[in-house]
């Protein structure tokens, strides 16, 4: 942490010009709950921090036709009791409840979320289930990008140097769609998950449809387990249709062993709340 | 039954608006002008000749006053009582962690970077970090000159098992021999540590000959004798200033970088502190130690428990150095209060390549009492008898000796049992794959010795002289309740003097630990109050022109034959001067008396997951006079939650010697939202320790809770968890072996 400048700038176009003056040498600074915590740790050093504190327009829920944006410096907290969240994207505004302690959502954005890119965290289960995307900024361009395609391994993006996530796009949560995130936790409550898994699905006569299944904790980044969707999609809903379809999953997942269980233990587990999930969801069970 | 006023009256903490508000001073709050900042460079082996440091950089760098390495150190141990701990490595690095030189800088950056720059070449050596590999022949041996250290004896036969103990009761083979049944098992205990809030700080400033020294220590003058060895100081030349205590949960008992900070010190002739971070803590703190322990255990047809065997292996870690007593218990609890009239424990204290052990709440305790109580759990079910009725057809009753050896005066152990079993509902039916289990610990009042000084000043103010630092559980609060209900005024009238280790004038003090700052202070408090008192009356009696012994002291009212009432504050005003009663006790005695708890955990487990959630807790406690209702809740429900974390998800995790679980996102303890449903049943006292027949309670909840939850878990699936913690994932892979068995 020597000699660290942390700059305040106070518009979009400000942020976005120190980021690409000083390149690889300058990081964004949102809630600093991982960036101080991966300083402390001798894991990041930046020369220049670039605070989004006082960029106005970065923050709070808006509906527009294509679905609810929600600026990149929203809280967590705020995404979690966001009235518009809990109307048209309830799993969402579920999913943020689930992140660590209040203490943390705080503080914790939704860009700095997404940017942080640790696979375990809650919230692209959800976004990817939902098919959210994000908005993305540079000095040079604006790009959408579904938030599946934003993570591309362990603690690494697809944002390139100088870019910066302004905005989130979420789509309605189809109101007919049964929505469920379950989140594994064996050890506390404030913890990471073992691994934890988002489905999403609607019934259409008695077949399901729109299937959705996402994971976190299960790989070097959040996966979609499109194997396990299309193992239902359409299919006549029975248990035995979903527990075949959810042991599909360990074909979308790849689990590393850390304190939260070995790469086996969470492969099994995948399983099991990846059935549970679909359970819920296709009311094989109750909620 | 007494009247009190302010014993056994919820009371709450004297320093509670203190800490709340910010106002308490801890040790890493003080700042000293010209103080530098230490930081240390830890080994990144295991055991590992020091072929060469070469510091020149760090010494180089602007802002770096000293460097100091083992060379610098040379012949200075430190140890409670085993002196075995170079202050620094000593050409040799015994696990990762241990501290191979230290930098003082003028700011913390400085420090870090400074540490950075020093090189260390080392030689590995073959390293053992299990017990059992540590006494295989062979085995690289981590103290050859063991009997040469202070505190020590030479071994017979060389051995990392440096201390073996061995006592052994009627006839041990003959019973073996006789015996319907023989059960052999095996449990083993992880590190833990004390995740107290606040780290291990210490600051020492060198002045006028003099060591001053501010650190988080709960045994000052312990801690004062200790460094007069290791530092080649006279008690004269060092002082220990008060400071608050941010937990300590058994871990503050030891300061483990403070001669180093007394070293940086010399060195750069300026103030030094040391604060230590969280990484350190858990890499070279002092957690609870891990243990092995083997039973063999001879049971008849109708389930009376005949001969028992216990062979209880404790990882030392690199050094005896932490341990108060150079060992630590936990032998006799892996016997317990059980009728077994044929005995033999062994207690086993082996060094490894690994983090040295100190104290932790009831040290060794939860350790024997999970391998005991779920190995005779294990029995029972294997007997097909009831795990309650086979505990009670096995505990003593007054005047039968326990297996543990302990003389114990009423033992209630079958009614604490019974408490508990009846506020649990044991015998209610239960839904599929919940299960109830039961175990019971116990642990004695500590003895020690303690000062107290009792000041009435003129203004009916009243001071409390103490040389105890309280590291948190309350023990302020609880001597005031004795110096307001021995004097009669209220608790809020009560002010503190807390004294350095100069204080005492020259007398010794045991401080806290071992459940012993109730028993022993108490006792100071209530007789330097007695003594107060007394010498109140003289004034009062010459000032009213009585004899001593018509003046009756009636709360605030001093009452004498016939004359009329006055409040002594009026008349002590009068005179215009305070009183004094001071005291010296020694409580080092045996007590025979001991606290029990019995407590029984409802769990479910998913067994699709292996998922264990803890539904509730009943924790019955044989008690003595509880004198403060919210301190002693607060030690139980606290116990409990500890013990909790134990069971479940604490541990201190390794990968070739090297601690793995660095900071509080690895290492997890229970959040409020894991508590369970806590339910507490006090027996009505029916004896106790000193002037308020108390018992300790400070290190009786914690201890059975692990095997209360295994043995909860046996009887929902079936499965028993033999090594701590009870991770979902165990008792997932449990339940496929045996249904792959099953098949
Ligand atoms: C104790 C603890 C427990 C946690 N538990 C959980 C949990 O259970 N579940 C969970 O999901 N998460 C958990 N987290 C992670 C937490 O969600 C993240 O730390 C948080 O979301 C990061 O957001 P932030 O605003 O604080 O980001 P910062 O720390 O400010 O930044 C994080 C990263 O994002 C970059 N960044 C910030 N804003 C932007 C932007 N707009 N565009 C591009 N890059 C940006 C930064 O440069 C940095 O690389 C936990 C964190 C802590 C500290």
């Amino acid at each position: 942490m020597t000699a660290t400048r942390f700059h305040t700038p106070a518009t979009l176009d400000e942020a976005l010009g120190l980021l690409d003056e000083h390149g690889d040498d300058a990081r964004l600074f949102a809630g600093g709950t991982a960036m101080v915590t991966l300083m402390k740790q001798s894991l990041l050093a930046a020369d220049h921090l670039v605070s989004l504190q006082r960029v106005p327009g970065l923050e709070g829920v808006r509906l527009e036709a294509d679905g609810l944006h929600i600026g990149a410096l929203t809280r967590h907290r705020d995404v979690e009791t966001s009235d518009l969240v809990r109307v048209y994207a309830p799993l969402l505004a579920h999913v943020y409840s689930r992140v660590a302690t209040v203490r943390i959502r705080n503080a914790a954005t939704v860009g700095g979320g997404l940017a942080h890119a640790d696979p375990a965290q809650d919230p692209p289960a959800a976004l990817i289930a939902l098919d959210a995307r994000v908005r993305i900024a540079s000095r040079r361009s604006v790009r959408e990008l579904p938030v599946e395609e934003l993570f591309v391994d362990y603690y690494e993006t697809a944002l390139a140097p100088g870019e910066a996530i302004t905005e989130l796009i979420v789509p309605r949560q189809p109101a007919d769609a049964g929505a469920v995130y379950l989140k594994f936790l064996p050890r506390t409550e404030d913890d990471y998950a073992t691994v934890a898994v988002a489905a999403l699905a609607r019934i259409v006569d008695g077949r399901a449809h729109g299937v959705r299944v996402a994971l976190i904790a299960a790989g070097p980044t959040p996966v979609r387990a499109t194997v396990v969707e299309r193992a239902l999609e359409g299919a006549p809903i029975t248990a035995e249709a979903v527990r075949r379809a959810a042991e599909a999953v360990v074909d979308a997942v790849d689990p590393l062993d850390d304190f939260r269980g070995s790469a086996g233990y969470k492969r099994d587990m995948a399983v099991v709340f990846t059935r549970r999930a679909l359970e819920r969801a296709l009311g094989l069970s109750p909620a | 039954m007494v009247d009190y006023h302010a014993i056994g009256t919820p009371t709450p903490r004297v320093d509670g608006v203190e800490k709340v508000t910010g106002r308490a001073l801890y040790a890493g709050d003080r700042r000293l002008p010209g103080m530098l900042t230490g930081r240390l460079l830890h080994s990144h082996r295991p055991h590992a000749r020091i072929v060469r440091i070469d510091t020149s950089a760090a010494r180089a760098l602007p802002g770096v006053h000293a460097v100091i390495t083992g060379d610098d150190v040379r012949g200075h141990l430190y140890g409670r009582r085993i002196k075995d701990m170079p202050v620094l490595a000593d050409g040799l690095v015994r696990y990762f962690g241990e501290r191979v030189a230290a930098v003082a800088a003028e700011d913390e950056e400085t420090a870090r970077r400074a540490v950075d720059l020093i090189e260390v070449e080392y030689e590995d050596l073959p390293a053992v970090f299990d017990v059992v590999d540590a006494i295989a022949p062979g085995a690289p041996l981590l103290h050859p000159a063991f009997g040469t250290y202070p505190g020590t004896q030479p071994l017979d036969v060389p051995s990392n098992a440096y201390d073996h103990t061995v006592t052994e009761r009627g006839d041990f083979d003959g019973a073996f021999a006789e015996a319907d049944f023989v059960f052999e098992r095996t449990f083993s205990t992880q590190r833990m540590h004390q995740a107290y809030l606040e780290p291990h700080t210490s600051l020492v400033s060198v002045t006028d000959g003099r060591a001053h020294i501010w650190t988080n220590t709960k045994a000052p003058h312990s801690i004062r004798e200790v460094l007069t060895v290791t530092l080649g100081l006279a008690p004269e030349q060092i002082v220990l200033h008060h400071s608050h205590i941010g937990g300590d949960f058994g871990g503050k008992g030891t300061p483990l970088d403070l001669p180093i900070a007394y070293f940086l010190a010399q060195a750069s002739g300026r103030p030094v502190r040391m604060v230590a971070d969280y990484v350190e803590e858990f890499m070279a703190g002092n957690p609870r130690h891990a243990t092995l322990t083997r039973f063999r255990t001879a049971v008849m047809r109708d389930g009376t428990i005949t001969a028992h065997h216990v062979e209880y292996f404790v990882n030392s870690g690199a050094y005896a150095a932490y341990k108060p007593g150079g060992r630590i218990g936990g032998a006799t609890r892996a016997a317990g209060p059980y009728r077994i009239p044929n005995t033999r424990i062994e207690s086993i204290h082996v060094y490894t390549n690994s983090v040295p052990g100190g104290h932790m709440r009831a040290p060794g305790g939860p350790q024997g009492v999970f391998a005991l109580e779920s190995h005779l759990d294990a029995i029972a079910r294997e007997l097909d008898i009831d795990p309650l009725e086979f505990r009670m057809h096995n505990l003593i009753a007054e005047g039968d000796e326990p297996a543990s050896g302990d003389q114990i005066t009423r033992p209630r152990v079958r009614e604490t049992l019974q408490a508990a079993a009846d506020a649990a509902g044991y015998r209610d039916a239960k839904a599929l794959h919940v299960g109830r289990g039961m175990a019971i610990g116990d642990h004695g009042a500590g003895g020690g010795v303690g000062n107290a000084e009792v000041t009435i000043h003129p203004d009916g103010a009243v001071t409390l002289g103490t040389a105890i630092f309280d590291q948190g559980s309350g023990t302020y609060t609880t001597l005031a309740q004795v110096v307001a209900e021995e004097l009669g005024v209220p608790v809020d009238r009560i002010r503190f003097e807390i004294w350095d280790t100069d204080g005492t004038g020259g007398e010794d003090d045991s401080g806290i630990g071992g459940s012993r700052a109730t028993r022993v202070n108490t006792v100071a408090a209530h007789a330097a109050a007695q003594d107060a008192r007394t010498a109140l009356t003289r004034v009062l009696a010459a000032q009213l022109g009585v004899a001593e012994a018509d003046v009756a002291l009636r709360g605030p009212d001093v009452l004498t034959p016939g004359g009329e009432p006055h409040t002594w504050a009026a008349i002590l005003a009068e005179v215009g001067r305070s009183v004094t009663g001071r005291s010296h006790v020694d409580e080092r005695g045996p007590t025979h008396m001991t606290g029990f708890a019995a407590q029984i955990a409802e769990v479910a487990v998913d067994p699709e997951t292996g998922q264990v959630t803890v539904l509730k807790i009943t924790s019955a406690h044989d008690v003595g006079r509880v004198l403060n209702p919210i301190g002693h809740q607060g030690q139980i429900n606290g116990g409990v939650i500890q013990g909790l974390g134990y069971a479940l998800m604490e541990e201190l995790t390794f990968a070739d010697g090297q601690v793995t679980s660095l900071s509080f996102g690895d290492y997890k303890i229970p959040t409020m939202r894991d508590v369970p449903q806590l339910t507490t049943v006090l027996l009505e006292p029916d004896n106790g320790i000193g002037p308020y027949q108390i018992k300790g309670i400070g290190e009786t909840p914690n201890t059975p809770v692990a095997a209360a939850i295994a043995n909860a878990i046996a009887d929902a699936v079936g499965i028993r968890i033999s090594d701590l913690p009870i991770t979902a994932e165990k008792v997932y892979r449990a339940l496929q072996n045996r249904g792959a068995a099953a098949q």
